[in-house]
């Protein structure tokens, strides 16, 4: 784990309980630290139920976190009043998966823009109007847009808006929770093209929240894999994908089915987990992997295992492979 | 028997808006299904993969107009066939699989009542013979404690059980001669999406099914599919094995859906 001082977002320790009734939790996040560097790159990859959603929520405080810490910039968040943290929300913003249900129906593209440079920046109407004009040049729109309402856009042109709000206030932060997920593959690529060459130019760090693996290995520098709640295994992206060691990371990588022609063979060796994804609610002391995992032994229901680094920034939860790493063949590609 | 168990022969056709207008959606369509082959229909949103094959089983939207073409099931033109002959198709002869298996689930029913009333309507005999049928087909698509689940509702089941309950109905209950799955592991997550695509995969081989898979997903393609039709805003623009199609794409629009799937820069 690495307490890297230049980081723009710093979670520490993040948890989030959903009080159940009768006593009983329910656990989304449980203990998730983040680190991201300026103009850096993060993906937090996870299926569902993993709680990757639940963190973004709890770092831009949609939902109260239980406990924790968030800093940007080394300044805490958590603890501020809503007129502070509304100050915050100039240097942290998120896009959403579904641009139909985050973009009000009844605004225009003018009004959607308009919005946070009046409300955060406070630009006088002249500016505004220039800016809004700059923002829909810079993710391809065009001033023919502006007047029009999110159903007379195309679910392409509806994601370029809602990144162009989030751009508007040049945060230097920016949370995508599945940006391209409703998308068609052509559209896709399109919109993580433009992604790319938004954070060249604004020096933008993302945090990039993804179930699409083929994604995560294009866009992130860094990536960060959730399971029930927790992170199983960080690193380098070209280290997780190409060398994984978490059963859990190994698992997931090699059942995402690769569209090129005769990698399926190497796929043979598939790591398979057993049954479903158990409770989150009032989850045992031991490793949330067990009773799935085929490298279990009796020491994985004792205790949560902690991220273990294995140099190079690339660390594992998991003390079956923390004690004895082997180099796995099954990354893929 | 035939080598191919259903051709679609130069399929086209048109929604009518309520003023009377057609706007042409599917032209000339024209594909086989090899016998006991897994043959994927691939496109984007609003190609009409989904549409020629509702019309195969005469569920089309009622604004769809056919303007020509036949689809032929061993032989016989399916959009000839009268309600009660479409009856004797669906189910006995093609059954299919949709996307969202609990929205596919009657919510007020058992899985056991549903899979064991299709059974029933199939084969006759006793309730209970007919119960016990319904458990061994959920049991043989590897759903853990099929008695007791038998007798949950489909509230109780995730996503992925739910699509394992609803291949259960449509390959095992229905003995079906081609197997039609719309988009069955879209919206799963990617471990389950393989164990389903793996039991599809049993499923076509034990029990003999032509299989026809619509999906976006060119990974699954190339990983579980034999066949593979291009669709692209209502025509087909290529067929072929899967290897050609991946290997030696002749066709623009699958050259683009091919490096947009493996996020390369455009050839």
């Amino acid at each position: 784990m690495s307490y890297d001082d230049s980081a723009v977002l710093r979670v520490r320790e993040l948890r989030k309980h959903f009080p159940m009734g009768g006593g009983r939790s329910l656990v989304a996040v449980d203990g998730v630290n983040l680190d991201i560097a300026a103009g850096e790159t993060l993906a937090l990859v996870g299926e569902s139920g993993s709680g990757k959603s639940t963190v973004a929520r709890c770092i831009v405080r949609l939902i109260e976190p239980t406990s924790g810490d968030v800093a940007i910039d080394g300044a805490p968040i958590l603890s501020l009043d809503p007129a502070a943290l509304s100050r915050v929300y100039r240097r942290i913003q998120m896009v959403f998966q579904d641009p139909n249900a985050s973009l009000n129906p009844r605004m225009t593209v003018r009004q959607v823009l308009d919005e946070p440079l009046r409300l955060h920046l406070k630009m006088p109407r002249q500016a505004r109007e220039a800016r809004v004009r700059s923002l829909v040049e810079m993710v391809n729109l065009t001033a023919a847009h502006l007047d029009r309402y999110p159903h007379e856009l195309s679910g392409g042109q509806r994601q370029r808006v809602g990144i162009a709000r989030a751009i508007a206030v040049s945060p230097e932060i920016v949370i995508l929770d599945e940006p391209t997920s409703s998308l068609d593959v052509s559209v896709r690529g399109q919109i993580l093209t433009l992604l790319m060459d938004l954070r060249r130019q604004l020096n933008l760090a993302y945090l990039f929240i993804s179930h699409d693996l083929q994604v995560v290995r294009h866009v992130a520098d860094r990536v960060a894999v959730m399971y029930l709640g927790g992170i199983v295994e960080t690193g380098p992206t070209s280290e997780v994908f190409g060398s994984p060691k978490h059963p859990y990371t190994r698992a997931l990588l090699s059942a995402a089915p690769v569209p090129q022609w005769g990698v399926a063979g190497a796929r043979a060796a598939r790591l398979r987990l057993v049954g479903e994804i158990s409770s989150p609610i009032d989850p045992p002391d031991a490793c949330r992997l067990a009773g799935r995992c085929p490298l279990q032994q009796t020491s994985c229901t004792q205790g949560k295992p902690q991220l273990t680094d294995l140099g190079g920034g690339h660390a594992v939860a998991c003390r079956i492979v923390a004690a004895a790493p082997v180099t796995s063949p099954s990354g893929h590609g | 028997m035939s080598a191919d168990l259903l051709e679609v022969e130069n399929y086209s056709g048109s929604f009518r808006s309520k003023s009377g207008q057609l706007a042409p959606v599917l032209h000339q369509v024209s594909f086989r299904l090899r016998t006991h082959a897994i043959t994927a229909v691939v496109g984007e949103t609003g190609s009409g993969k989904s549409l020629v094959a509702l019309s195969t089983l005469g569920i089309q939207p009622p604004s769809f107009v056919r303007t020509s073409g036949r689809i032929l099931f061993r032989g016989i033109d399916l959009l000839t066939l009268d309600e009660p002959g479409l009856r004797a198709v669906r189910g006995g002869q093609i059954s299919m699989v949709f996307q969202d298996a609990r929205a596919a689930l009657n919510p007020v029913f058992t899985v056991g009542r549903q899979l064991a009333d299709v059974w029933q309507l199939r084969h006759r005999g006793s309730r209970s013979a007919a119960m016990r049928q319904a458990i061994e087909a959920l049991r043989r698509v590897s759903i853990p404690e099929p008695e007791r689940r038998a007798r949950q509702y489909p509230h109780a089941f995730s996503g992925g059980m739910a699509q394992r309950a609803m291949i259960a109905m449509a390959a095992l209950v229905c003995e079906p001669a081609l197997l039609i799955l719309d988009e069955p592991t879209t919206g799963l997550d990617v471990t389950i999406q393989a164990e389903i695509m793996d039991l599809i995969v049993d499923l076509t081989r034990t029990q003999g099914l032509t299989t026809w898979l619509i999906t976006h997903d060119l990974g699954v393609v190339a990983e579980y599919c034999e066949d593979v039709v291009v669709m692209n805003s209502g025509r087909v623009v290529e067929t072929g094995s899967s290897e050609a199609i991946f290997t030696t794409p002749r066709d623009v629009y699958t050259r683009r859906l091919l490096s947009a799937s493996q996020l390369a820069e455009p050839a």
